[in-house]
């Protein structure tokens, strides 16, 4: 029940919520959260330390496809250009 | 029938290429032939793949690095438009489609029935029969994701010879680099309201295409792309 919730709020997050500060301050959160709970050698620590860290490997993986995505309309770009300029040099 | 049917330099054949040289002139001589506007799209190839299509009629368009037969097709569709193209069709590049099935692929769009038209491989059983069994059972499964995801439920979602019109052409935008383009063609489809249907294609294997297409465990690479693209978007 409360992992479904927990995806359920990811999703919901990265769908519609997601912000740049958002990112930081929940990461921020989540690492305090840890360090406090790790000092305290609290079991608590693994309840906020697994969940964070997939957090972050999903922002990681955001980051990359963003990054992909801008390559390849750079890639796509560069290789429309070309054919167009090679077109104009064999007519003239 | 409206004009552009009579001519089929109106029609752009569009053919992502990846280290293909061994079989890119047989694949595209046809083509030429029949007086197609062919689009080579070579998606960053380390071979002789440019050297095989130098003195071709032909348009090629390079990719500086690899990034996949989506984003292939997309460069290929987003050339088509802004040249003219009354339709483009999908084409694979390893030779497991013939160019003489692409009238028939048209036709309904040709007619004004269809925006989009589908090759299936699984609408004859013979041309079924010509599939191999492990990878029928794939597409198989693959047709299930793909229903699940797009809400179309079609006979074969992974088959690389399609048709669009030019509306289509307009309307859809390729996100996905990798194979799951295929399914993200799909959702589109759907999301744009556009006309689709299946029509009966053979797919003839060969050695090199069997050795060349999808590794069968690249559909869990589909899936986590369909996945990751779903939530990022």
């Amino acid at each position: 029940m409360i992992a479904a919730l927990l995806i359920a709020l990811v999703v919901l997050y990265f769908r519609k919520l997601r912000s740049k500060l958002a990112d930081r301050i929940i990461v921020a959160l989540l690492f305090g959260a840890a360090v406090v709970f790790l000092i305290a050698a609290s079991r608590l620590f693994f309840y906020v330390a697994i969940p964070g860290l997939v957090f972050v490997v999903l922002l990681i993986l955001s980051r990359m496809r963003e990054l992909e995505q801008r390559s390849t309309i750079l890639v796509r770009e560069l290789a429309l250009l070309r054919a167009d300029a090679e077109r104009r040099a064999t007519r003239t | 029938m409206p004009d552009f049917c009579t001519a089929n330099t109106s029609i752009f054949v569009i053919i992502p290429a990846f280290n293909e040289g061994r079989v890119l002139h047989q694949t595209a001589a046809p083509l030429i032939a029949a007086g197609y506007t062919v689009v080579v799209v070579d998606d960053g190839s380390t071979d002789n793949t440019l050297a095989v299509l130098r003195g071709l009629p032909i348009t090629v368009l390079r990719h500086a690095v690899n990034l996949g037969q989506g984003a292939a097709l997309q460069t290929g569709m987003d050339y088509a438009l802004g040249h003219g193209a009354a339709m483009a069709v999908h084409f694979d590049a390893d030779g497991q489609h013939p160019a003489d099935a692409i009238p028939a692929l048209v036709e309904p769009i040709c007619c004004g029935l269809a925006d989009v038209a589908l090759g299936s491989r699984f609408l004859h059983p013979i041309d079924a029969a010509r599939t191999p069994v492990a990878r029928r059972i794939v597409l198989r499964i693959g047709i299930i994701v793909s229903g699940l995801f797009t809400g179309l439920w079609l006979s074969d979602t992974h088959n690389g010879f399609r048709a669009l019109s030019r509306t289509a052409l307009r309307k859809i935008q390729l996100r996905e680099n990798g194979f799951a383009h295929a399914t993200e063609i799909l959702e589109q489809i759907r999301r744009e309201h556009l006309r689709y249907v299946e029509v009966p294609a053979a797919i003839c294997y060969s050695a090199y295409s069997r050795k060349k297409g999808q590794p069968l465990w690249n559909s869990f690479n589909i899936v986590f792309d369909l996945v990751t693209e779903r939530l990022f978007r």
